[in-house]
């Protein structure tokens, strides 16, 4: 089974949200835990990038690629990159993998390549 | 509504600290009350944002209010990411101007280089949306880098551009005794000469090291008092005139305008209608340059230029020692350094040192109204202040 | 001692081509010379780096004892095919990087000792000692270890190490790191540095003598130093030197 990352659609003005959200930004409205949801769209264009040498202690790679994504439904995500020449504007497609890895632990995001 | 004036101020030298933080916070706090001539307050407010991770410690402030023997006063520790020092300020500001206390303790404090700098990155990471940005390796370079690449290409803003205010605020510090750096830099040396780009390596594309602040550690503390006691204690009456802050969504992505700093525009907006004030009357103004970009950013985002017109300004030398609106002559965070906790409380120590008349090098001349902006998170918690002398 | 003994002590040292000085500009605008130094002067650096045992962080004193013992047993003749680099800013001593050739192909890193901080003189020192080995030595392959963080990311992230962890390296036995020359050539564009000829007055300033460090690592101050002393366990002393250090109170 392909992985998801979820946007969160509120069940009383149909506004989307990625990061998750207790109260709708738009209506304000929600009682507790009113929102349905919705896997993000893989595929965008690329927002804005860098590629960043000083990293956290925790990764062993000497850079990363970093990324914000405007997706086919017009959110936006951050996401790593896995590209070697990044141009602003070009269409890339993610997949979710482990984009930290803390002891046993790894943690999920979104990571894109060009399309 | 009370007003509030600034009757003490205290720093130490940004640098590396080895002393205990409790200490660092005293030291500088100990300069504020013998600037101030008193021995005794009714409240002190601690801002610091890593006493338990970083430093493992909690409840900071009991510990300095007890080694300043300044027990029974009340006391309380603001953590509120690299404006902490802004927002205790602005508590400290309240708790004057309410009438519920006559004289308060502001003092900002941070040792982050207890741990190596790739820890202290982290550290400073933390700040960031836990699920949609801190797990993928974000750090507040990256934010900035990102942020500035979009600024580059919409306004035309350049890698000459960053590197002049890096070079303008890191030598701006060379008038300032208590700044982190104490190193001349050159345009030919950063980014002009065959070896600039190894002299100048990036910290995350599109920004280099002298980008970048120094990660440091230091204290600075201000005193705030009410009208009569400050009239009663005889120190040059400088009154906190504008108070705002504002917030903005946690993840950067979910900004309509990603160029945007809109946290910036309200909390300034509001400093300078709660003063009655507008930019064209700041005389000198202490912008939180975390990165180089963050002050041509800030410096349109408050007010002083056009959007998008901010490089152009510092380009004619605008923003200099000496211009229409000097900015960081006492270095800013890039020179000065920036312990996160102390920033906020750093800043208005600067401006107070300027409209008291005391900036010696790097004074500015006829200096009656001074603005800081103190800029948390990725611009997610702003603080805004204006200082103005009274005759 | 007679002679015939010190014959037997004395390493037979391997024929090594010169390294060639060459200049850079710093960030700050400032020429740095890197070249290499003569066995006669040696002495002039001992006086330099004896300061930095006291200097209890950032490893400086284990590194700047190790270095000590590496440049006065390459004097006494003690030390195998060891070469000497120095970086001068002005004349004045910015940092000493040291190494040795193991066999005609292997070059092996000893030591970076960075003597001025904040202007990436210890990465310009550590890519010029490379250069000597692959481009003057021609070495196939350098064997390096790092001692303290910074050396570790300086070294290690940026050039993109080989692990030869099977090898200990010769300081303290610990796993070896290697630089081949494929990845020095691939590091080459953004880290290595410098030109030539050395316009002759800035080298004639280098040259003439090892002019002291303005600034160089002094040791931290210790707050439990004052602790420790029976006359004053509560550690006041140490504050108020430290407010001396600082001129003083601000006048009220």
């Amino acid at each position: 089974m392909a992985r998801e990352i979820y946007a969160y659609k509120c069940r009383l003005c149909d506004t989307m949200h990625y990061p998750f959200r207790m109260v709708c930004k738009n209506c304000k409205q929600n009682d507790f835990f009113e929102f349905d949801t919705v896997p993000l769209p893989k595929e965008g264009k690329l927002l804005t990038f860098t590629r960043v040498y000083n990293l956290p202690p925790q990764y062993e790679v000497p850079t990363l690629g970093l990324g914000i994504v405007e997706l086919e439904n017009g959110m936006r995500m951050l996401g790593q990159l896995d590209i070697d020449e990044p141009k602003a504007g070009m269409a890339v497609k993610g997949s979710v993998e482990i984009v930290r890895q803390e002891t046993y632990d790894g943690y999920y995001g979104m990571v894109f390549r060009s399309a | 509504m009370r007003d509030v004036y600034v009757a003490g101020i205290g720093i130490t030298t940004f640098t590396r600290l080895e002393f205990a933080l409790s200490e660092i916070a005293s030291y500088a706090s100990m300069m504020a009350l013998k600037d101030a001539g008193i021995t005794e307050v009714d409240q002190v407010y601690v801002a610091n944002m890593g006493a338990p991770r970083v430093n493992h410690q909690t409840a900071l402030a009991s510990a300095v209010v007890d080694s300043l023997s300044l027990t029974p006063a009340g006391a309380a520790a603001i953590e509120n990411g690299p404006a902490s020092g802004g927002s205790a300020i602005k508590a400290g500001f309240q708790a004057v101007a309410s009438g519920m206390d006559d004289v308060v303790l502001v003092v900002g404090v941070e040792r982050m280089r207890e741990v190596n700098g790739l820890e202290a990155t982290d550290f400073v990471a933390t700040l960031t949306h836990p699920i949609a940005e801190y797990i993928y390796g974000v750090t507040l370079p990256a934010h900035a880098a990102m942020f500035t690449r979009l600024y580059m290409d919409k306004y035309g803003v350049t890698e000459r551009h960053l590197a002049m205010v890096g070079v303008k605020n890191q030598n701006a510090a060379l008038n300032n005794e208590w700044a982190h750096l104490q190193q001349e830099i050159s345009l030919e040396g950063i980014l002009d000469s065959p070896e600039a780009m190894t002299n100048n390596p990036y910290v995350a594309e599109p920004l280099r090291f002298f980008d970048a602040c120094p990660v440091s550690d230091g204290g600075a503390a201000i005193i705030l008092v009410s009208e009569e006691k400050a009239k009663e204690l005889g120190r040059p009456l400088i009154k906190i005139s504008g108070v705002g802050q504002a917030t903005d969504t946690h993840a950067v992505h979910e900004r309509e305008e990603p160029t945007d700093l809109l946290a910036v525009r309200k909390a300034a907006a509001d400093a300078f209608e709660m003063a009655g004030l507008t930019p064209d009357d700041v005389d000198v103004a202490e912008l939180h340059d975390a990165f180089t970009i963050l002050e041509i950013v800030e410096s349109e985002e408050v007010g002083f230029f056009p959007k998008g017109e901010g490089h152009i300004a510092l380009e004619k030398g605008e923003t200099a020692l000496g211009g229409k609106i000097p900015i960081n002559v006492g270095g800013g965070l890039k020179g000065r350094g920036h312990p996160v906790g102390a920033t906020g409380v750093a800043q208005a120590w600067e401006i107070v040192t300027q409209l008291r008349g005391d900036g010696g090098e790097r004074q500015v001349e006829g200096a009656n109204v001074g603005f800081t902006c103190n800029f948390g998170g990725f611009g997610n918690n702003v603080v805004c202040l204006t200082f103005e002398k009274e005759a | 001692m007679s002679v015939d003994l010190e014959k037997i002590l004395r390493p037979i040292p391997a024929e090594m081509a010169p390294y060639e000085p060459k200049y850079m500009l710093l960030a700050s605008g400032e020429a740095a010379v890197v070249r290499a130094v003569d066995r006669d002067e040696i002495p002039d650096l001992l006086k330099h780096v004896e300061p930095l045992l006291h200097v209890e962080r950032d490893y400086y004193d284990v590194v700047a004892s190790r270095v000590y013992a590496e440049l006065l047993s390459h004097y006494q003749y003690r030390f195998q095919d060891q070469y000497v680099l120095a970086v001068q800013v002005d004349g004045e001593l910015a940092a000493i990087v040291n190494g040795r050739q193991v066999t005609p192909t292997l070059g092996l890193s000893l030591h970076t000792l960075a003597l001025r901080r904040g202007l990436r003189v210890g990465a310009h020192a550590f890519a010029a000692k490379m250069e000597y080995h692959f481009d003057v030595l021609g070495h196939d392959e350098v064997l390096i270890v790092a001692e303290s963080p910074i050396g570790f990311r300086r070294w290690m992230i940026e050039y993109k190490l080989e692990k030869r962890f099977e090898i200990p390296h010769e300081l303290g036995g610990v796993p070896s790191w290697a630089l081949t020359r494929e990845l020095f050539d691939a590091a080459r564009s953004s880290l290595v540095v410098g030109r030539r000829p050395v316009p002759p007055e800035i080298l004639e300033k280098a040259m003439e003598a090892i002019l002291p460090p303005s600034d160089p690592p002094t040791p931290a101050l210790d707050p439990l130093s004052a602790t420790r002393s029976k006359y004053d366990p509560t550690a006041t002393a140490l504050m108020v030197e430290r407010w001396a250090m600082e001129g003083g109170m601000q006048d009220a």
